[in-house]
């Protein structure tokens, strides 16, 4: 409390923080028993791959074209990043298939399937400037073929596939970036409403489970 | 460079065709593991599951 007696803006930001997240819902004691699938893993696959992306990509852009072609070490850094993807995309499309049939939206969870979705779609557009940006005879190929594509949406001007410079940047700043802040914001959004439940089959009671199981699902299914 | 001698890359893709559809054999492959991978997920046990399944 400052002297006039107004909290200053960081109490503020503090308050509405724990508010919004309280410490016990950002990193939980436990999860519902009805976690106990492999379908609900995937989706922490996916943010594992996407670490090795970001730490193979940092070695990349830090040493540059000529090592990722010409070393032994720079092809295996390339194909830990090229691989790292592959699972990535991999594992968010299982993870996608299982929330698209759990539902994953209902009990108030839009932005989680939001964030989610859109995620999903930026991330595809920054593998895609990855692949423009190998700098070889394939990102070429790619890139003048994509260029006739986009040319007849009018976005070639403002988005040139056959630039490099743009590319990388968008490639290795632009992009990353946005997808690292949807993640989190879709790992932040999964903390505060909780783990989507399965969906109830009425005649087995909630969700076939009884006692302190049934009250959990029905409470996580209520969660604001 | 042993590995890479396995699958030989140096040629076109192979492609499927159904009517209009057509997709390479390496995607297609992809996806079938997916669907593989999405069902195995849902079938088999989880460790640690069935121990609790019997205590409720």
């Amino acid at each position: 409390m400052s002297a006039s007696g107004k909290q200053s803006w960081t109490v503020r930001l503090r308050e509405a923080g724990v508010r919004t997240m309280p410490p016990e819902r950002l990193l939980p004691d436990g999860q519902p028993a009805y976690m106990s699938s492999w379908i609900y893993i995937f989706g922490v696959l996916t943010i594992a791959a996407l670490v090795v992306i970001i730490f193979s990509g940092t070695i990349l852009g830090l040493k540059g074209p000529a090592w990722w072609h010409y070393t032994s070490i720079g092809h295996f850094f390339n194909s830990i990043h090229l691989w790292a993807v592959e699972l990535f995309f991999f594992f968010m499309v299982v993870h996608l298939w299982g929330k698209f049939f759990m539902a994953a939206w209902r009990g108030g969870r839009s932005r989680v399937w939001m964030s989610g979705a859109i995620s999903f779609l930026i991330s595809i557009a920054a593998a895609f400037t990855g692949y423009v940006s190998q700098q070889n005879f394939d990102s070429q190929w790619i890139a003048t073929q994509a260029k006739d594509g986009l040319n007849s949406t009018g976005i070639g001007a403002f988005f040139n596939v056959l630039n490099f410079g743009q590319m990388y940047t968008y490639h290795v700043l632009l992009l990353p970036v946005v997808v690292i802040g949807l993640v989190s914001a879709h790992i932040l959004l999964v903390r505060r409403h909780g783990i989507v439940p399965p969906i109830p089959l009425p005649e087995l009671g909630v969700h076939g489970l009884a006692g302190a199981d049934a009250a959990a699902v029905s409470a996580a299914e209520t969660a604001p | 460079m042993s590995l890479a001698a396995i699958v030989n890359l140096n040629h076109p893709a192979s492609y499927v065709h159904w009517g209009f559809f057509q997709m390479s054999i390496s995607n297609l492959i992809v996806i079938i593991l997916m669907i593989v991978v999405f069902a195995a997920a849902i079938a088999l046990p989880f460790p640690g599951s069935r121990r609790r399944r019997n205590n409720s």
